[in-house]
């Protein structure tokens, strides 16, 4: 497998007043699937926006393999093989295609110059790169819809090319920020069927943030679960998930709903 | 909504639909007079701009309102270049060069254009207008001021793009300035096509248009924001430069109250009223609001509730007439047709007869391997 260990250290992340995350570490191991789980405002959305680079931690590291990634800009995190999917779809304007090839921009090099003058190189690049991009659509069932433009799918099979231009980074590490939300039964099966594939078929490792249970004792190898920004479990999905302490984080006991409110 | 517009450029002509459009435009010289001609060099030289301009604003979601710097950076680059006093380089040096210096003028600006969004970015570029209007007043010895400069003719190989004393005939038409810039204006166009469609097409121009709907998702696929939302600015501004340059040399004259605010503010309503984003809308969007005054003052006479220029007898005179009638118009579009005469276009084509059974032979891509810009519309070949 040639996925690196993506390690997060005691990263900390404060806005204004609040501790959205407080000394968060955790590991993915190479090739793992590794579910980040916790109520709302647990800080999973702010700890991927820290592993993809647009939020600067106030201290702690996240290290890919041995790169250092809270010092480098996003797109440069993406360029090393992280690739991340949005909590609420993020699409181009224009086909799935185009949304697709878009994901192909980190392994693509036709700049300006060479695109403006249609020079051969250029166009071959894009006609490779095409070929591949549309494995990809076939892999997760987009095939149909490739020169569809995006505005037009249903809500599902947009979700799912938001996933599919994730894959086209060809990426080392998938960050999934609730892949499945809003789906109905029939689309996260298939949802789910798509990430297993491709993490047997690619090799990456996945790292998934997720409200359905289900989903994430199906998919996932490991489970850190997060609660007011504080990693207070981690283990396999079964451990987690008689944890005395992620069972109060979740269904609440008198005291600390006390101290929640 | 759901089919509002699409970034990439749609309109795809078939190789002999290109040589044939590029064949008949070839023809106006030897059937239409100098006043036509004069209509459609104005018309060439602001649909290079409004597609630059479009590139920018439509595609990459960067409002300017300082397109008509970047045009006169490009006039009167190549007038200061080209022309006495000056460095007198040869023309045609003088037009790359000058083109390259408004992109350079884009280029110094994208420090600002990388930190600035959207209304503010707009503002931002105002002060470009009026920092540009006052150099030109100021700065004689290379803009001559307030009076301008005259444009040194453009000659290409001994060839002159004006009168030069020798008769030109071609198939017993005589070849004046206008003939003749018709068909330099012809040939630049066809570089903007050319150029802008190859990008709108491939890596950058998709990189641009993920930074116009989502900055945040385009970093996180890869796209290095700033740079993109430099080179934007730079490769806009190098297309207004070669619109000032073609503009200049068709007026002869470069005067410093043309390029004002009202030009920026034309250039916004081009690629409004044409639709953001596509080189066929900017191009029609041009055309529009080019002609329409200059077609207005020629009929005024004939028009109704619009008084012959010089008449000043208090009724709407046709430049103000042309201005209310194109403002009507972006009212119009923006109310029914968002997406511009070329959206509207292409929806009307979309419901022809015809178009929609499968396998209709002017559907299909004809030679060139599928591109992710296939049209929408066409039925899907799925093979497994």
């Amino acid at each position: 497998m040639n996925a690196p260990e993506l390690r997060a250290e005691d990263v900390t992340v404060r806005f204004a007043g609040l501790t959205a995350l407080d000394e968060v570490s955790f590991t993915v191991a190479p090739g793992s699937a590794h579910a980040l789980i916790g109520p709302n405002g647990a800080g999973k959305s702010t700890c991927f926006n820290v592993l993809s680079g647009l939020y600067r931690p106030a201290t702690g590291s996240v290290r890919l393999g041995e790169t250092e990634l809270t010092r480098l800009a996003p797109h440069r995190i993406a360029a090393l093989g992280v690739a991340r999917t949005f909590q609420n779809i993020v699409t181009t304007e224009g086909t799935v295609a185009d949304n697709l090839m878009l994901g192909r921009h980190v392994l693509t090099r036709a700049g300006f110059t060479a695109s403006a003058l249609h020079l051969p190189r250029a166009r071959r690049e894009q006609r490779e790169h095409l070929a591949r991009v549309r494995e990809i659509a076939e892999l997760t069932g987009l095939a149909a819809h490739f020169d569809t433009p995006v505005a037009l799918l249903s809500y599902g099979d947009r979700k799912r090319v938001e996933l599919a231009r994730a894959l086209c980074l060809e990426p080392r590490v998938l960050l999934l920020d609730e892949p499945v939300a809003g789906m109905n039964a029939a689309e996260r099966a298939r949802t789910a069927g798509v990430i297993r594939d491709v993490r047997a078929e690619l090799g990456l490792s996945v790292v998934l943030v997720e409200h359905d249970m289900g989903l994430v004792m199906r998919l996932a190898d490991e489970v850190t679960v997060l609660d007011f920004g504080r990693a207070i479990a981690h283990g396999s999905p079964d451990d987690v998930r008689r944890d005395p302490e992620v069972l109060r984080a979740y269904l609440g006991t008198a005291t600390t709903q006390e101290g929640a409110a | 909504m759901s089919d509002r517009r699409i970034p990439f450029d749609r309109l795809r002509l078939k190789p002999a639909g290109t040589v044939a459009l590029a064949l008949l435009l070839c023809l106006p010289p030897f059937y239409l007079d100098a006043f036509w001609l004069r209509i459609g060099l104005f018309s060439l030289a602001a649909a290079i701009g409004a597609v630059g301009l479009s590139l920018l604003a439509g595609t990459a979601g960067q409002l300017s309102l300082g397109h008509a710097f970047f045009l006169a950076v490009g006039a009167y680059g190549y007038t200061a270049l080209a022309g006495e006093p000056g460095p007198g380089l040869p023309p045609a040096l003088a037009v790359v060069l000058a083109v390259l210096l408004a992109g350079a003028a884009g280029g110094l600006f994208s420090p600002v254009a990388a930190r600035v969004r959207g209304i503010y970015l707009g503002v931002a570029t105002l002060a470009l207008v009026f920092l540009g209007h006052h150099l030109l007043l100021t700065a004689d010895s290379v803009t001559g001021g307030f009076n301008g400069r005259s444009v040194p003719p453009l000659t290409l190989g001994g060839f002159a793009f004006a009168e030069d004393g020798r008769e030109l005939v071609v198939l017993g038409v005589p070849f004046g300035a206008e003939e003749r810039l018709w068909y330099l204006g012809l040939a630049l166009f066809g570089i903007t096509c050319f150029t802008a469609r190859g990008l709108l097409r491939s890596r950058p121009g998709r990189a641009l248009a993920a930074l116009r709907d989502s900055e945040t998702a385009a970093a996180v696929m890869g796209v290095d924001v700033a740079r993109h939302r430099s080179a934007a600015f730079v490769v806009s501004s190098m297309y207004a430069g070669l619109a000032g340059v073609l503009l200049a040399l068709a007026f002869r004259r470069v005067v410093p109250d043309y390029f004002s605010l009202a030009l920026s503010v034309d250039y916004l309503a081009m690629i409004v009223i044409g639709g953001l984003g596509s080189v066929a809308g900017a191009t029609a969007g041009a055309v529009f609001v080019t002609a329409l005054p200059l077609l207005m003052t020629r009929y005024a006479d004939q028009l109704p509730l619009v008084a012959t220029p010089g008449s000043g007898d208090g009724a709407v005179g046709p430049t103000e007439a042309a201005r209310y009638l194109y403002g009507a118009a972006i009212v119009l579009i923006l109310l029914y047709a968002p997406d511009g005469l070329h959206g509207l276009a292409r929806r009307v084509r979309g419901r022809l007869p015809g178009r929609h059974s499968p396998g209709s032979p002017s559907r299909e891509p004809a030679g060139p391997p599928p591109s992710p810009s296939s049209p929408a519309a066409r039925p899907k070949e799925h093979t497994p």
